[in-house]
């Protein structure tokens, strides 16, 4: 069991290697910018942010803009990043099962004693690693952004925030592997979960907008990813996030198993 | 047959909502036996072979491998098989060699069994990346991963499509040494030359259902094969008529068109007694078989 899910990852690895630079540096390259350029704009920003009603600020995560961490909140974790690599997630795991049954890939591995639930598994497990790589290497050069530009981003926060976007995005790759389990098409797949996710943020946004509607935001993943470069990370959110993600991925492999993979 | 069979079976059904797959598919292949499985395009054959591993689930029937039913037990039976779909692919990006390490492990093997073997002798590159290969030698890499492992089954849908002549005849022999070596195949195929060559049962696949399972060679003798024959005399014609299974078709300038079904030798006498000019003899089709079997049932 063990040395399938290790081949079958470490293949996945290697077959979406060119991810990590494909994703990676564009988002890397944006967010140092970002933190780049704040030491310049800082004063200028801070004038036009207070002309904001408070409730803007905070639907879209801008608060007051006193510090880096705050501007990098708002221009790129509040929404870009999670909501990339959410895609990218849902992407990954589409090109093991729906990408895979397109090119005839999965009728050769699965006339092998592959169990398909191990397959799903190793989608999963994949995506998680290749997530997690992207993620740090975004990370890396927006720190490497910060210290260019003697912006003074913390290492700490800055690790919080990007680690917090992790679990958000792999709830996407799970959601990839339930829709696997009723269609095989991958724009179908990636578009689904690129739906939902925007539905999730959009719902979370209207809770903190309209103070009568906050009690929807309980039904949308972005209000537990909150805003962990500023506050740290919520460990029961973090979690919870990991294990709704990791309850999408065993019921996609359900579904998976059970359904037809037809010619 | 009496060794117990590797593929059986019982009233094996399979409906996609109101458009038709496979009905009620009833038989048996036993080791060391090259089944051929013969019929038009959409006639049900991948259906079939796909229901047999597992990659869709019947609607009704069963199918048991190696005494094992297809569903339950699909693991332990795709342990011990090899599987060429059809028009194969594996992806552009990985070659051959990438994609045999994966099965490898896959099925717990080290090394690459005997695919360096293969490779060599159907000149299959193992390291250019699949994208970049013909159809032909894509298929290549799709028979060597079928065969690395020395499964004791091997399922193959349409295996020689793609190949050239003399790979063909490379392909042939390996199934013939398969066959040897103890192994069952099941082959699906549309080309009657192919399965008359290596098979040695046919089993005829049409709108879904199995109409007939026979050996080959009672397969050809049901079969009508046209003939022209152009005789000196110009005569011939009642001779003809008289030979059992011969149904004269058109008559002109000394030359008779006839179709004939079963055994040769009496038309061969008849034609004896005239000089004969000019004779061809025209091999069945796939719908010609079809048709020779129809009319053996009394069926139109």
């Amino acid at each position: 069991m063990t040395a399938q899910l290790t081949a079958l990852v470490s293949a996945h690895l290697h077959d979406r290697r060119r991810s990590l630079l494909a994703w990676g540096l564009p988002l890397g390259l944006m967010s140092a910018f970002i933190v780049a350029i704040f030491p310049s704009i800082q004063g200028a920003l801070s004038d036009v942010v207070e002309q904001y009603p408070a409730g803007l600020k905070e639907a879209f995560g801008i608060g007051e803009l006193n510090n880096v961490e705050q501007y990098l909140h708002g221009e790129m974790l509040s929404l870009i990043v999670p909501l990339a690599a959410g895609y990218l997630a849902a992407r990954a795991v589409a090109s093991d099962l729906s990408g895979a049954a397109e090119s005839g890939r999965l009728d050769v591995l699965l006339s092998s004693p592959l169990p398909r639930r191990r397959l799903c598994a190793a989608s999963f497990v994949g995506a998680a690693l290749e997530l997690a790589g992207v993620l740090l290497l975004t990370a890396v050069l927006t720190g490497i952004g910060s210290l260019l530009a003697g912006a003074g981003l913390g290492a700490g926060p800055a690790a919080a925030g990007f680690a917090a976007v992790w679990p958000l995005a792999l709830v996407g790759a799970g959601l990839a592997v339930v829709v696997s389990g009723f269609s095989l098409r991958t724009p179908i797949v990636t578009g689904i979960v690129a739906g939902a996710l925007v539905a999730a943020y959009v719902v979370d946004l209207l809770g903190k907008l309209d103070s009568g509607l906050s009690w929807v935001r309980y039904g949308s993943i972005f209000k537990y990813y909150g805003n962990a470069i500023e506050t740290g990370i919520e460990p029961w959110a973090f979690a919870g996030l990991l294990a709704l993600a990791a309850l999408f991925a065993a019921l996609g492999a359900w579904l998976f198993e059970r359904r037809d993979l037809a010619a | 047959m009496s060794a117990d069979p590797v593929i059986a079976t019982v009233g094996l059904t399979k409906r996609y909502g109101s458009s038709r797959g496979i009905e009620d598919v009833n038989l048996e292949v036993v080791p060391g036996e090259v089944f051929g499985f013969l019929g038009p395009n959409g006639a049900g054959k991948t259906t079939t072979i796909r229901t047999l591993l597992d990659l869709i689930h019947p609607t009704a029937g069963s199918a048991r491998l190696f005494g094992l039913d297809s569903r339950r037990d699909s693991v332990a039976i795709r342990a011990r098989l090899g599987n060429l779909p059809g028009d194969f692919g594996y992806g552009r990006g990985a070659s051959g060699r990438e994609a045999l390490r994966l099965l490898s492990q896959l099925r717990g093997i080290s090394g690459f069994g005997r695919a360096e073997e293969l490779a060599a002798r159907f000149h299959a590159d193992l390291d250019r990346p699949l994208g970049k290969l013909s159809r032909g030698n894509r298929q290549k890499i799709g028979l060597i991963l079928a065969c690395f492992h020395q499964p004791d089954l091997l399922i193959l849908d349409e295996p020689t499509s793609g190949l050239d002549p003399l790979m063909q005849e490379e392909f042939l022999a390996l199934i013939g040494e398969e066959r040897e070596r103890g192994a069952a195949v099941f082959l699906s195929s549309h080309e009657l030359d192919e399965v008359e060559r290596i098979c040695d049962r046919v089993g005829m696949v049409r709108g879904g259902r199995l109409i007939a399972v026979e050996r080959v060679q009672v397969l050809l003798k049901k079969a009508s094969r046209k003939v022209n024959v152009r005789l000196a005399d110009g005569g011939g014609l009642d001779e003809l008529r008289g030979v059992p299974g011969v149904s004269v078709l058109d008559v002109s300038d000394g030359r008779v068109s006839f179709r004939y079904a079963g055994d040769l030798d009496p038309v061969v006498k008849a034609l004896a007694r005239h000089h004969v000019l000019d004779l061809e003899a025209t091999h069945p089709d796939l719908e010609e078989v079809f048709l020779g079997y129809y009319e053996g049932k009394g069926e139109s």
